[in-house]
């Protein structure tokens, strides 16, 4: 009864897996026709640099946008040579992958994504002689020589996509899709109502979560359940956007996006958006390495871009079609009040949603404060899970 | 529109994804042949439609290429199973992972491509009836063909020889083959086509109802799929009903949030797949009972 | 009183195409030698499939096995990786192993290394700064074992009692111990030091397990093959052991014979499920010693193709989930040396396991 299993299997799989490394140890690694690039090692002072994506690098969103600046890097500056890896998860994998952009000859390796920190913080304290920067905004700390994080404060150009959507929808009722309650999504989702209620005071944003940060079908969904609100504005927090774009395309309603300009799936209805610039920052970071001074410097510790110091890599992406010329006047305008020192998106009086205040007037929220948000800003329609 | 209505309609466009591949595989173990590749044949069939349509520009096509895309992936299995008489659910699983790996790689040119998608068609005077006809009638061909093939296949298993002959397959193929038939044919072909079917609704996913291609979209629906026909006891019209209501369950965790309302989001995650373990608790010792004969006996023998 | 299935029919008169298959399959037997060419030659032709897809997606094939032998066994630090992944691919496959022998489909090995690893993040945070290192271990040990027990149990009870497919059920079960990892890690056990990420708070040092005297492996191996070795003895040489594989090979027959079959399908449930929740513990307290989602993520279908490939033999099984690991691990190499997606090496996990089901050979008619 059952299967009568020939004891010849094994020996089978023995034989063949043994041809098989016979062949595959005396076969060379030089024979790759892949595009993958070895550290040359003519002319000295080449620099090869690791990127890691958590997720695919055409997802016209986060991964996507890592991966067009590493490859911008790659040209602008003299001497370097880019290798990339996407789609690791935020496991043990990405050690691995560390290890085998090592073996492979970088010496510089970013590891961008949140749920990288802890892999790459050890794997800098192992191997003192490789860079490791980590992309994903983490507080202070004591920083190895050769470590550092660096992000940028999101939240000021999803404020500003907020004053888009609020200029312009006809319902006042806008639409956001995000993934998890963490603190980073929570001042999102605030900064985008409070540019909106700059605009519009009657302006107020629905959210929905996907539990997920890239699920298509749960994003249809979350569109869906919003659109059918009536909501007219749609934006999110997840690491694709596609879906939600096509989304609004369909119903025919704006959209604003985030992590990268996706004007082109939706001409008519793309507003603006937040869209990470990432490649002068990384040419910062890899000139400072190059220059021998990266120890000490400022990217040797937590290193926050922001507008006030004109270097936050997220920047508003360009508007589209639909945005009158008197709304982005008044967006660009804030945004340049943004690029002054002590100017902030969250400046009181902010209030919660229970009515409990959150910045008193005159008062502004420090960077700390907004990363352990967890309060939604009154306008925001919807719930959080206590935390 | 309340919230009823919209957890109803994206129970339904949500649901037929589950409901095609469940007819599918209703058919398939009804002659006696579990496919736990289901979720494989889904996402070749999910893959194939979207690259065909983003390529041709074609929705059409894009269809046809889904059904033709599940129904190579049914007929591997159908082979290993009615040919090689591998074990079914061993059979299975290795599909799914080779569909999951075979549609990564193929796949990943697709991601955040565009393809032209099926339109809403509003079906004309029966839309207009009020309440239930936005919730019925406002939706994707494919949908409709959800509705029609639950007939079909009704009529078809109770009213035709052919059906008759299918049945008595799943039951006793012995007594099939003693009056002169092949089941091993009726149940290549019975595999084929509910894998055909399974790729549509992958088809339904891509270019449907989502619109996108990513890696491992269909998200485990197919194994619903496969839970779905065992609650709904291998009946059609319950196989519909348990189809859309496990659409329903997902699509009411959008819609509740949206109305404001305080979920545990994890809670609302697991929901649909408890509701269909509860399902099939319910349904219990009398259910598995009234499954195919062959189909028990083959699951009766893994190991 | 339960009826009685009904006597198993006897052999149906073969169709055109089944005799096909018959005569083939007789092919199969034949000399020793000529079995062993037909075995080695289907596993080489998965091989040659892998290859051909490799150089169509623009990669030299022998790069591609380069790249994969040297991320997973040759490469410095390689191969100590393959090996701390091999623990609950092994013991996840051997949760497998056991309930198939008794005629059982566990392919719920995802959940229970999920719930084996909640288990022991739950023990280990609480108790594993005040208590001495080797008091943590066992308890989240223990932990993790009860766990995967109840997970597995769940299913297998529905199975006993009601009939219902524990292929399925334990399937479902995998996305509701998902979500319940998803709930944990983002909200009641969320790290508040851990800036809003959603992971657990850490292992203090001593619970973490140690690290073998001059190497990179923690003590989770020798579990690991101790584990093995007990299953092993426990399915070949007790009494239980052969219950069991009566149970599986004739239901009908072991009832009649005296066995309580329902007994032993659930027993063989928990001891599959316990062995899973063990693996997940020590995944969690060796290696990544906080728990965060997508722990051990596809593991447990893993440890399900090896087991099957094995066919459930607990040392063959062993080998297999270590060839697998490797195999599986070697994926995320290869982008870099040869710019193929990682995934690619799923397709090689299916075809080799697609080797043995082509070449079945049954006794026995339907």
């Amino acid at each position: 009864m059952g299967f009568r299993i020939p004891r010849i299997r094994a020996v089978g799989v023995i034989a063949a897996a043994a041809l098989v490394a016979a062949i595959a140890a005396c076969s060379s690694p030089g024979s790759s026709t892949s595009s993958a690039t070895a550290v040359s090692t003519a002319g000295g002072s080449s620099l090869t640099v690791g990127f890691i994506m958590v997720g695919s690098h055409s997802d016209y969103g986060y991964n996507q946008a890592v991966y067009v600046a590493s490859q911008a890097v790659a040209t602008s500056v003299a001497g370097v040579k880019v290798i990339t890896a996407d789609n690791i998860p935020e496991t043990d994998a990405v050690t691995q992958t560390m290890d085998s952009m090592v073996n492979d000859g970088a010496k510089v390796i970013f590891a961008t994504s949140y749920g990288y920190f802890p892999y790459a913080e050890a794997f800098a304290k192992a191997h003192p002689n490789i860079i490791v920067l980590h992309q994903g905004g983490y507080l202070d700390g004591k920083f190895p020589a050769n470590f550092g994080t660096y992000w940028g404060e999101a939240y000021e150009p999803v404020s500003l996509g907020g004053m888009a959507a609020g200029g312009l929808t006809k319902t006042n009722k806008l639409g956001f899709v995000y993934a998890f309650p963490i603190s980073q999504t929570i001042a999102n989702i605030d900064a985008f109502e409070l540019g909106a209620l700059s605009v519009n005071p009657k302006a107020q944003t629905y959210i929905v979560n996907t539990s997920n940060w890239c699920d298509p079908l749960k994003q249809k969904e979350a569109a869906a359940a919003l659109l059918s609100q009536g909501v007219d504005v749609l934006t999110q927090h997840q690491d694709c956007q596609s879906t939600v774009i096509e989304a609004a395309k369909a119903a025919g309603k704006y959209v604003v996006g985030y992590h990268y300009d996706a004007e082109t799936l939706d001409p008519t209805g793309w507003l603006t958006g937040s869209a990470w610039n990432w490649a002068p920052l990384y040419e910062s970071i890899i000139k400072t390495i190059m220059s021998g001074k990266f120890t000490g410097s400022k990217y040797n510790a937590n290193f926050v871009g922001t507008f006030a110091d004109h270097d936050n890599p997220l920047t508003l992406a360009p508007f589209g079609s639909s945005v009158p010329a008197s709304l982005q006047t008044k967006i660009l305008a804030e945004e340049k009040v943004l690029d002054t020192a002590g100017a902030s998106v969250f400046k009181g009086p902010i209030a919660c949603q229970n009515g409990k205040t959150l910045v008193a007037a005159g008062q502004v929220m420090t960077y700390a404060q907004i990363n352990s948000l967890s309060c939604l800003v009154k306008g925001v329609v919807g719930t959080l899970p206590a935390s | 529109m309340n919230g009823l209505e919209e957890t109803m309609i994206g129970g339904i466009e949500g649901g037929t994804a589950i409901l095609l591949p469940a007819l599918g595989e209703l058919i398939g173990e009804r002659a006696g042949v579990i496919n736990l590749g289901t979720e494989g044949c889904m996402l070749v069939g999910a893959l194939s439609a979207f690259a065909a349509a983003s390529v041709t520009g074609s929705v059409v096509i894009g269809i046809l290429a889904g059904l033709a895309g599940g129904a190579v992936c049914g007929l591997l299995h159908a082979w290993l199973t009615v040919i090689r008489r591998a074990d079914q659910l061993a059979s299975g699983l290795v599909i799914w992972f080779l569909a999951l790996g075979v549609t990564s790689v193929y796949g990943a040119n697709y991601i955040s491509a565009t393809a032209p998608t099926l339109a809403i068609i509003n079906v004309p005077g029966l839309s207009k009836i009020p309440w239930v006809g936005p919730i019925l009638f406002e939706h994707d061909a494919l949908v409709y063909t959800g509705y029609l093939l639950v007939a079909v296949i009704w009529f078809v298993f109770y009213r035709t020889q052919l059906g008759l002959v299918l049945r008595a397959t799943g039951e006793r193929p012995e007594v099939v083959a003693a009056a002169g038939r092949r089941p091993a044919v009726i149940q290549i072909a019975a595999v084929t086509i509910g894998a055909a079917l399974s790729g549509l609704g992958g088809a339904q996913l891509s270019i449907g109802y989502v619109g996108n291609w990513f890696n491992d979209m269909t998200s485990g629906y197919g194994f619903v799929a496969v839970a779905v026909v065992l609650f709904a006891t291998w009946k059609p019209v319950r196989v519909l009903g348990g189809a859309y209501l496990f659409g329903m369950a997902l699509a009411a965790t959008s819609v509740l949030q949206a109305h404001g309302v305080s979920v545990n989001q994890y809670l609302l995650d697991a929901a649909p797949y408890l509701i269909t373990l509860i399902a099939l608790v319910t349904v219990g010792r009398r259910g598995s009972a009234s499954a195919p004969e062959a189909l028990s006996r083959a699951l009766a023998r893994t190991g | 009183m339960t009826t009685m299935t009904p006597a198993p029919v006897k052999a149906p008169t073969p169709s055109r195409l089944g005799s096909l298959a018959s005569r083939s399959r007789k092919r199969l037997e034949g000399t020793g030698w000529q079995r062993l060419a037909l075995v080695t030659g289907a596993y080489l032709a998965s091989l040659i499939v892998f290859g051909a897809i490799a150089a169509q997606q623009g990669a030299n094939p022998f790069t591609v096995l380069h790249a994969m032998l040297s991320s997973s066994i040759f490469g410095g630090g390689s191969l100590d990786q393959t090996l701390l992944h091999a623990i609950p691919i092994t013991l996840a496959a051997l949760a497998v192993a056991i309930p198939a022998r008794a005629g059982l489909v566990n392919v719920g090995g995802e959940g229970q290394l999920i719930v084996g690893a909640i288990a022991a993040t739950g023990i280990g945070v609480d108790i594993g700064a005040s208590v001495p290192g080797p008091v943590s271990w066992i308890a989240m040990i223990a932990g993790g074992a009860l766990a995967g027990a109840v997970w597995a149990g769940l299913a297998g009870l529905l199975r006993i009692r009601l009939g219902v497919n524990e292929a399925v059920t334990t399937l479902l079960l995998n996305f509701v111990a998902n979500d319940i990892l998803l709930y944990l890690t983002y909200q009641p056990w969320k790290d508040p030091n851990g800036l809003g990420q959603p992971e657990s708070k850490p292992l203090a040092i001593q619970a973490q397990l140690p690290l073998i005297f001059g190497s990179q492996l923690n003590i989770g191996i020798i579990i690991t093959v101790v584990l093995v070795l007990v299953v092993w003895w426990a399915v070949k040489h007790t009494g239980w052991g052969f219950a069991i594989k009566v149970t599986g090979g004739n239901q009908e027959a072991a009832r009649r014979s005296g066995l309580k079959v329902r007994s032993l399908m659930l027993s063989a449930m928990l001891a599959g499920g316990a062995l899973a929740g063990i693996g997940g513990a020590l995944n969690l307290a060796g290696v990544e010693t906080q728990l965060r989602p997508d722990i051990t993520l596809t593991f447990g279908y893993v440890a399900f193709l090896a087991s099957f490939l094995a066919r459930h033999e607990p040392l063959k099984t062993a080998l297999a989930a270590l060839l697998f690991s490797a195999i599986a691990l070697s994926g995320n190499g290869l982008q870099l040396s040869t710019g193929l997606d990682g995934t690619i090496t799923d397709i090689l996990l299916g075809l080799i396991v697609l080797a043995p089901l082509v070449m079945t050979k049954r006794e026995g008619a339907t």
